[in-house]
């Protein structure tokens, strides 16, 4: 089938971007999203024009790596599906798609549809761990957690950290990303003693990387490729009270 | 051919009783003081599960750490994807394991050709791992009690794997990057994403420094330090298309092999039985559908060759289970090796399915009858709903098609028992060592090995390098810098300069096929060869016909990857020559002219019980071979049988 | 988090707060719609009512003093939050859509600050027409007496202002917009709180929906109530 691309393609952080039409003929109902691309920008090469670039690694929905608005949605239409993960099946011969980077000041835009996440990484770094050092463990069933807590811990902790929360949401909010960590450690006796230091320093410095505010929009959720709750928003909120005591 | 050198390579095991080898050994060790650590500088390539745990724990010992890694995140390594599980010998559901027998089963499931000294050690520290994972809040399955609970995986006979949903992977590495960047808060690591390491930098013969590229910019930037750990993964992806991310490569790996450090058992690579099929030539990569899979799921092929009707159309005795007809015991759970195997001998006879014919069945219908779809689904439903993603097909109403795909690599950079190459230094880690699994790697001991290399091996043993180890100062400004930097430099521009004809996509493709079809599941010495001489060629018709686009200066995934694939089409003729150098069968390396009658593996361990570890000689020049003589003193050889 | 401002920067303190406030003016809302019901029992209960408030003495104030503090809290918050909205995301895509699902983008939460401004507009204007109007000063025409005592007639002043269509359809209009504003406020007020999980979330959602459509109808029968039955008194 033939598919009509308008992608999103700029030089650098510097220069400004525009949406530049490609089509892309003989596509296969069976290729995944990004397999469109890594064919479109073979023939880009051979064509001596530079490839689009964008972010991607697994292509198994795990990695977190690849980002793209498809559409505007985030990863794409379909359902708790990253954008590595959307195929082709999905569209008509003859369709136009809108592809764009994630947007949001605290991703400053890098190539094309590749932007830089750092930002999420030093929210992690603000708190987002136990403290405990290698070797101090104690025995692994020391512990015992019901297993519903257990398992309401691990739907936190699924997150793969694209960022397609902040990109979706009208205010460019990181609040799903955050509360997702706090709620999942939050749910776990480990590292009790530093929950509510770990809430407050990882709100301030989302805060300081210039997200927006939650304005409880859910957009988040629904786009998020592992369907994180937005009760982990909710989550945060508590976990940041207590924290004030 | 190749020339055989009379150098011993000492692994420094240590003396004494298997059992008392690594406590001995940590007891005796020299300590650094931290006023001393303190002044040391550790470059870390890889945040994987290797490199993340190595990095953290090391910062909180008081070094001083700087960590590299490809993706724009660390938490986006490899290790990420991994689905299964990771073993321990915790014994919690006292089924009678213990380290001994998981330092067994690992020894045998290589086929006997692993270090009985750092497999016992492996397993020994394997219970630590999981107290340490579990502290940092990884959310390992648990029951209705609250306690942690196992599963059996790969046909082990004990339930010993740990793990969480189908994610063990990404819940591991993620408690390893939270311990990691707790340490880049604490201003003890230094992180640079977004960094690919093109070159080594020698001192005086020691390891002292890396040359990155910063993927952002192009600019080339030196890092000197006292000590290089590569953990840099491993290197499936010569074959074009594996399960391995689209980042991994061997490139960190390659660069140290032509600086001198040896290059193990490069042939030793792991075909995994239940990937999901390729479906056309714009395929990037395989997905792998967990192992636990054949569990439940019959795999089987129509009797007649060429057999195009609907498998709901197929009677029962026109079908060929035929893992259980020549397994009786083992049936669908033999191990990934012999299943591959076997997959790919049925397809050659013509009975393979699907469109390309490459493909057989995993059937769940019996499954499905005897639990229900809503049983089936609680057990495997995420694995379910990936494959229709996938595919585009209901699992539950058709049978899966799989088929094997390259999935890991046993082979890697030499490594002494304190995981240190040949080069003073230079520490591997992780998948890009060759050092615990032998020929064959079982089910959840990566994420084993990763983790105990980093968590509890390298924070004794680079101690120990480092105490005894005169290090004279040395600056970015020592001309070993200068060198490296400008060949890499110069890499990078021939590559840019070439402006030919076709994309290094294509050339990987290309490679790609040649390991698959020669270097794959069955090698003979012909075709070996064959292959050797067709890389030789592709190789050289890259070097004037690749067209790499745009220039160095910005983000270039494309000159990323030309850069990796010069290197893969000079590793996979190495890859060749070990397989055509080991005339044995042994695990995932099977040569034709080495089997039973009835088609098993058939070892060799007389004149093959060696690791062969290769050194480069040069460009143009065959690679030398040396031997580490294997030694077996506390288990028995026997030829592993799944009648 | 060390000083008491801080609340105003923190995106958590910012919500907090949104919610509080939004939540206490939802209450006031209700209290006086339920004040405003008693015009259906006729005039004179609806001035006893009235004068009972007055009576309150300085705990009206109080209240009165709170809902000025609260207005001010939560406009200046909801404000805030737009402004930091309009900055975090300084290029706008080319095309945007909601995924649907379970995205509570709807045209109540894309409109809060337009809705929330109208209200402010309106709550100024109201002000000035009811309590300000005619009889606030203690004209004698706007008195009535009601068992023996002497009070302000403002069910006079009320079946006055909505003889007049214009303010009869545009009472209904913020009313629908005051509707739209807390079909998303309640929940999200909740959500605001930390007080939601994912079990309670559709429940709160759906209960927050019906308050706030109950809201809204109760307060636009009035005006319409007036405009038709009140000319014949
Ligand atoms: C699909 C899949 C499923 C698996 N499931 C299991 C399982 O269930 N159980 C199990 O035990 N094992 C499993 N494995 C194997 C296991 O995941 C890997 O062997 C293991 O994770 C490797 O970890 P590592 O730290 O050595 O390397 P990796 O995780 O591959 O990390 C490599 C790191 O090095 C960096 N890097 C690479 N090259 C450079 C360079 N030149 N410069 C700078 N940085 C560089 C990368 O950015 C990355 O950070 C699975 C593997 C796959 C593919
Ligand atoms: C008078 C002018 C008003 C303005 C300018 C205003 C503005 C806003 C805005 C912009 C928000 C969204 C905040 C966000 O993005 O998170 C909001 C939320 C809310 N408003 Fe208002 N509003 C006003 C009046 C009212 C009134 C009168 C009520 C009650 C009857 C009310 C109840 C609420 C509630 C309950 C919320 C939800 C709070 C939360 O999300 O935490 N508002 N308001
Ligand atoms: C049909 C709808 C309404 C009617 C008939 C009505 C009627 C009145 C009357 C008669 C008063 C004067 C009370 C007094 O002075 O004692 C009043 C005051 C007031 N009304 Fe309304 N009202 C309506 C809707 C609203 C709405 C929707 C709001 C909120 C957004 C609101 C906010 C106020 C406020 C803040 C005061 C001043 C209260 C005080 O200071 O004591 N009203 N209203
Ligand atoms: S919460 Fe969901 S959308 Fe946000 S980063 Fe995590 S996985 Fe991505
Ligand atoms: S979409 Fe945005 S406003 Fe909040 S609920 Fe999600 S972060
Ligand atoms: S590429 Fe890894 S999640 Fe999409």
């Amino acid at each position: 089938m033939t598919i009509h691309l308008k992608v999103w393609r700029q030089d650098d952080a510097q220069s400004k971007g525009k949406l530049v039409d490609y089509t892309v003929d003989d596509v296969n109902p069976d290729m995944s999203f990004l397999e469109m691309f890594d064919w479109l920008n073979e023939k880009l090469i051979l064509n001596g024009e530079n490839p689009i670039e964008f972010d991607h690694d697994c292509r198994e929905g795990i990695c977190g790596s690849c980002n793209m608005i498809i559409d505007g949605m985030a990863h794409g239409p379909e359902k708790a599906t990253a954008a590595c993960q959307l195929h082709m099946r999905h569209y008509k011969d003859g369709d136009t798609i809108v592809v764009e980077p994630w947007r949001a000041k605290a991703f400053p835009a890098i190539k094309d549809l590749v932007v830089d996440r750092s930002a999420l990484d030093r929210i992690i770094s603000a708190g987002g761990y136990v403290s405990v050092n290698t070797g101090s463990a104690v025995e692994a069933n020391t512990h015992m957690i019901p297993k519903d807590e257990s398992d309401l811990s691990f739907d936190y902790a699924t997150c793969i950290g694209c960022g397609a929360c902040v990109a979706a949401c009208p205010n460019s909010s990181a609040s799903l990303f955050t509360g997702a960590k706090i709620a999942q450690l939050a749910h776990l006796p480990q590292g009790d003693p530093e929950r509510g230091k770990r809430a407050v320093n990882m709100v301030d410095q989302m805060h300081k990387e210039g997200f927006g505010d939650c304005s409880n929009f859910g957009e988040c959720e629904a786009v998020c490729p592992v369907e994180i709750s937005i009760s982990a928003i909710a989550e945060m909120r508590r976990e940041y009270i207590k924290g004030q005591f | 051919m190749s020339t055989v050198s009379e150098k011993i390579l000492d692994s420094k095991i240590p003396d004494g009783k298997l059992e008392e080898k690594w406590s001995n050994h940590k007891n005796t060790v020299k300590l650094l003081s931290p006023a001393n650590k303190r002044k040391h500088t550790i470059l870390v390539v890889g945040s994987g599960l290797a490199g993340a745990s190595a990095a953290a724990s090391l910062a909180e010992l008081g070094y001083n750490v700087k960590c590299f890694c490809i993706q724009d995140s660390p938490r986006r390594a490899h290790s990420i994807a991994a689905q299964g599980g990771i073993n321990a010998a915790k014994n919690y559901p006292n089924d009678g394991d213990n380290v001994w027998r998981l330092f067994h089963d690992t020894v045998k499931g290589g086929d006997y050709r692993a270090r009985e000294a750092n497999v016992y050690r492996l397993a020994e520290v394997s219970n630590n791992i999981i107290d340490q994972c579990v502290a940092q809040g990884v959310p390992f399955a648990r029951d209705y009690g609250g306690l942690l609970d196992n599963r059996s995986f790969g046909g082990a006979q004990v339930s010993r794997t740990f793990y969480a949903r189908g994610q063990t992977g990404q819940q591991l590495l993620l408690g390893a990057y939270q311990a990691l960047m707790r340490q880049v808060d604490a201003g003890k690591v230094e992180m640079l994403s977004r960094q690919e390491m093109l070159d080594l930098v020698l001192v005086n013969g020691k390891a002292r420094g890396i040359i990155t590229r910063n993927l952002v910019t192009g600019s080339l930037e030196r890092h000197a330090g006292h000590s290089v750990l590569l953990c840099t993964g491993g290197y499936g992806n010569a074959y074009y298309l594996s399960t391995n991310a689209k980042n991994s490569n061997a490139t960190a790996a390659w660069r140290c092999y032509k600086r001198g450090a040896l290059f193990a058992n490069p042939c030793f690579t792991q075909i995994h039985p239940t990937c999901i099929p390729v479906s056309g030539d714009y395929q990037s990569k395989l997905t792998l559908m967990s192992e636990s899979l054949r569990n439940d799921g019959r795999v089987w092929v129509p009797i007649k060759q060429g057999d195009k009707r609907h498998p709901s159309e197929i009677p029962d005795d026109e079908r060929d289970y035929f893992l259980e007809r020549k397994y009786p015991s083992f049936g669908n759970l033999v191990p990934r090796d012999v299943a591959s195997r076997n997959a790919k001998a049925v397809c050659d006879e013509g009975r393979g399915v699907g469109r390309t014919g490459l493909a057989v069945y995993l059937d769940f219908r019996e499954a499905i009858k005897r639990f229900g779809e809503d049983g089936i689904r609680e057990k495997y439903g995420n694995l379910f709903s990936m494959y229709e993603k996938i595919t585009g097909e209901n699992p539950y109403e058709v049978p899966m098609r799989i088929f094997p795909a390259v999935h890991y690599t046993m082979g890697g950079l030499w490594v002494d028992y304190n995981l240190m190459s040949n080069v003073p230094g230079l520490h591997v880690l992780g998948e890009a060592n060759f050092s615990d699994h032998g020929a064959n790697r079982l089910g959840a001991s990566a994420l084993m090995q990763g983790l105990a290399d980093g968590y509890f091996v390298i924070p004794y043993t680079l101690g120990e390098y480092l105490v005894n180890t005169e290090l004279e100062d040395v600056d970015i400004s020592h001309e070993a810098f200068a060198e490296a930097e400008s060949s890499s430099f110069q890499g990078i521009q021939r590559l840019l300069n070439i402006n030919g004809s076709k994309t290094p996509i294509e050339y990987h493709r290309e490679l790609g096929l040649i390991m698959w079809d020669h270097v794959g599941m069955a090698r003979t010495k012909e075709g070996l060869t064959t292959a050797m001489g067709k890389i030789s060629a592709l190789r050289e018709d890259y070097w004037e016909n690749v067209k790499v686009p745009g220039e160095n200066a910005t983000y270039n995934k494309y000159l990323e990857y030309a850069c990796r694939i010069g290197d893969f089409l000079e590793l996979g003729e190495l890859m060749a020559r070990d397989a055509l150098n080991r005339e044995e069968s042994c695990g995932g390396h099977f040569r034709e002219e080495h089997q039973t009658e009835e088609n098993e593996a058939l070892r060799n361990d007389d004149d093959f019980s060696y690791v062969a570890a290769w050194e480069y000689k040069g460009k143009g020049l065959p690679a030398e071979l040396h031997k580490e003589e294997l030694t077996f003193e506390n288990v028995e050889l026997t030829q592993r049988s799944y009648k | 988090m060390s000083k008491v401002t801080d609340i105003f920067k923190s995106p958590v303190g910012r919500k907090l707060l949104t919610g509080i406030t939004g939540l206490a003016l939802t209450l006031f809302v209700i209290g006086h719609l339920m004040g405003n019901l008693t015009l259906f029992l006729g005039a004179d209960a609806f001035n006893q009512y009235a004068s009972f408030l007055h009576e309150l003495g300085w705990l009206i104030y109080l209240v009165e003093a709170g809902l000025i503090i609260f207005f001010g809290f939560h406009i200046y918050m909801g404000i805030s939050i737009w402004l930091r909205k309009r900055t975090a995301r300084p290029v706008k895509y080319e095309k945007y859509a909601s995924r649907g699902g379970k995205s509570k983008q709807t045209f109540s939460s894309q409109t809060m600050i337009i809705t929330g401004l109208v209200l402010l507009v309106f709550t100024v204007v109201h002000v000035n027409t009811f309590k300000f109007g005619a009889g606030w000063a203690g004209e004698p025409e706007y008195t009535t007496v009601v068992d023996g005592q002497e009070m302000r007639d403002l069910n006079k002043l009320v079946f006055e202002v909505f003889q007049n269509e214009f303010y009869v359809i545009g009472y209904v209009g913020v009313m629908i917009l005051l509707g739209f504003h807390l079909r998303h406020g309640i929940w999200s007020a909740f959500q605001s709180l930390g007080t939601i999980n994912n079990k309670l979330s559709l429940m709160i959602y759906t209960a927050g929906s019906i308050l706030a459509i109950l809201i809204a109808l109760g307060f636009l029968v009035l005006p319409i109530w007036v405009y038709f039955t009140g000319g014949a008194q």
